[in-house]
Parts: structure tokens; sequence; C-alpha cells
């Protein structure tokens, strides 16, 4: 697992949580699964090429995703509609592009591919081959967990 | 795509613009803050292919474009509609803002650069910005 890329996808995504949902946003732990762990309501998944390769994926309950849904775009939402899947889809796409951008002005070439937005689906034998670090983000509208998967080309 | 009048209160012909996100939010976002602005006439396009035929329909003042999009992307779409029309005036907008992408952006012909979040401020600075380079008056602008 590329440790230095991860760091700045977990910083990145802390800071931009910070910027769009408000100051109270907390890492209380991390851990390296053997796969992602990813298997709540909501799950948004941007995929990594270049000199890396991976995946990140951020799942949430049904609840929290309305409810950062309704932050982010000054609406309410009373389930999961086409406007609630891609603010969450928007979320996760401003997340990673800061990082991404980040890594490739220190030098390294990743790119991101567009946000998908998956409900209801279970990814956990998805990538089961794949170290993974997981990282669960307190906000005030409920908790994002951050699968990061990101693996050196051979 | 849709097209909607806002601003009536100002006078003055509207302002036409064109977003270009994949992002159904993104540019429910846009809209909202073109509406806050007054004046605005926008209408809207998903993707790089959608923005060219759009350009060519509408004929914007300015484009606020996305970069990371499916099909034709951003920087792509910039250089098919400064192709065809080298006055065309186009803002970046994307979560991608690292130097390599900036400059790529400007060399395909963007006139700004904003990264996101975008902020109400940062954008209404840019278009005003770009406006004035067309000798376009926003009715209303701060500058």
């Amino acid at each position: 697992m590329r440790l230095d890329f991860v760091k700045i996808f977990v910083d990145s995504t802390t800071e931009l949580f910070q910027q769009v949902l408000g100051p109270a946003v907390n890492i209380s732990s991390m851990a390296v699964k053997p796969s992602p762990v990813a298997g709540r309501d909501v799950m948004a998944v941007i995929g990594l090429t270049g000199e890396s390769h991976g995946r990140v994926i951020f799942d949430m309950d049904l609840f929290t995703a309305v409810q950062l849904a309704g932050r982010m775009s000054g609406e309410s939402f009373s389930g999961l509609t086409p406007l609630v899947r891609s603010t969450i889809a928007e979320l996760a796409s401003m997340a990673i592009g800061q990082a991404i951008s980040r890594i490739n002005d220190s030098g390294a070439k990743l790119t991101m591919s567009p946000p998908t937005v998956i409900t209801g689906a279970n990814l956990v034998s998805y990538d089961q081959c794949f170290e993974t670090l997981v990282t669960p983000i307190a906000t005030e509208y409920g908790e994002v967990r951050m699968n990061i998967t990101i693996q050196e080309l051979n | 795509m849709q097209v909607a009048i806002k601003g009536n209160a100002i006078e003055g012909p509207p302002i036409k613009c064109l977003i270009v996100d994949d992002s159904a939010f993104a540019r429910f976002h846009m809209r909202r803050l073109m509406d806050s602005f007054g004046n605005v006439q926008a209408s809207e396009a998903a993707n790089g292919n959608e923005a060219i035929r759009e350009y060519r329909r509408v004929r914007p003042d300015f484009v606020l474009m996305d970069i990371v999009m499916p099909g034709l992307e951003g920087v792509e779409a910039v250089k098919e509609i400064c192709a065809a029309d080298p006055a065309a005036k186009v803002i970046m907008i994307s979560s991608l803002s690292h130097k390599e992408k900036v400059a790529e952006a400007f060399a395909a012909g963007a006139r700004y650069f904003i990264p996101k979040p975008v902020t109400t401020m940062v954008l209404r600075e840019a278009i005003e910005e770009v406006l004035r380079a067309i000798g376009k008056d926003w009715p209303g602008a701060t500058v």
C-alpha cells in the first residue's frame, strides 16, 4: 500500500469535509484490513489509475447520506433522491480530487474516475485480495467510512 | 437542456451562461448561484459533447466547465469550443487543480480556473472579470 498517498487522501478528505460540512470532523481510528469493509446503504466509489492503482470507497448509512446532502444543497430530503446521490458523489469527488492534486503537485501521476454511487449493495467481497486502510470519519451529520486501496503498479 | 430566466427585477439584457458538469448537484449549485446573482440566463450540459452542442446553440457569454466527466472531458471540450470560437470565455471549475491540469486548461483556452468547492465570492469575481474582458457590464456587479 502507498501509505504516503493514503495520508494525503485522509488529510485532504478531512479538510474538505471541514470546509463544506463544518469544523466538527474527527477521525478516531484507522485500521488496515484485508479488504474494504464498505457495506452500508450508500457507497461512493472512485477509481484511481496512473503510477499506482486502486480505489476509494466512501460508505455511510442512508440517514447520514440524506443529512449530508441537505447540508450541502440547502434542501430538505426525505429519502435517497437523485440529487442526494449526486451530492454524495460530488462530496467524494471533491475530496479525492483535492488529494490527487496534491499528490500530482509532488511529482507523482495519478488520475481519478468520475464517482459512482452504489446503493443497497455489499462490496465486502469486491476487493478481497487488496489491503485497505479503513478510516471512519465522524461528522455532525453522521459517520462516513473511507476505504482506501492503493497499490503500486507492477 | 432546460433553460431558465431569472433576475427580472434587474434591468438590461440577461447574461447568458452555460453550466457544464456531470454532477447534477454541481449544476444545481451553480444554477442557484447564478440565480442569486440575478439577470443570468443559464443553460446546462452534463458532459463535453453536450457542452459543444449547447455552446453552438446558445452562444453563451461565458461557460462554467468541469474537468472530470464521463465521455468527452472538460479540457478536450474547451479545446473544441475555443477552436470553433476563439472568443469563447471559459471558467474551469474542478476539484482537480494541480499545476499540470491548470496549465492544460489554460492551454486549451480557459480564461479562469476555480478549484472546487466554489464559493460565491470567488465565482462572482471570476465572472465579473470575464465579462469586463468582453466589455459587458453585469447590472448589480460589485466591482
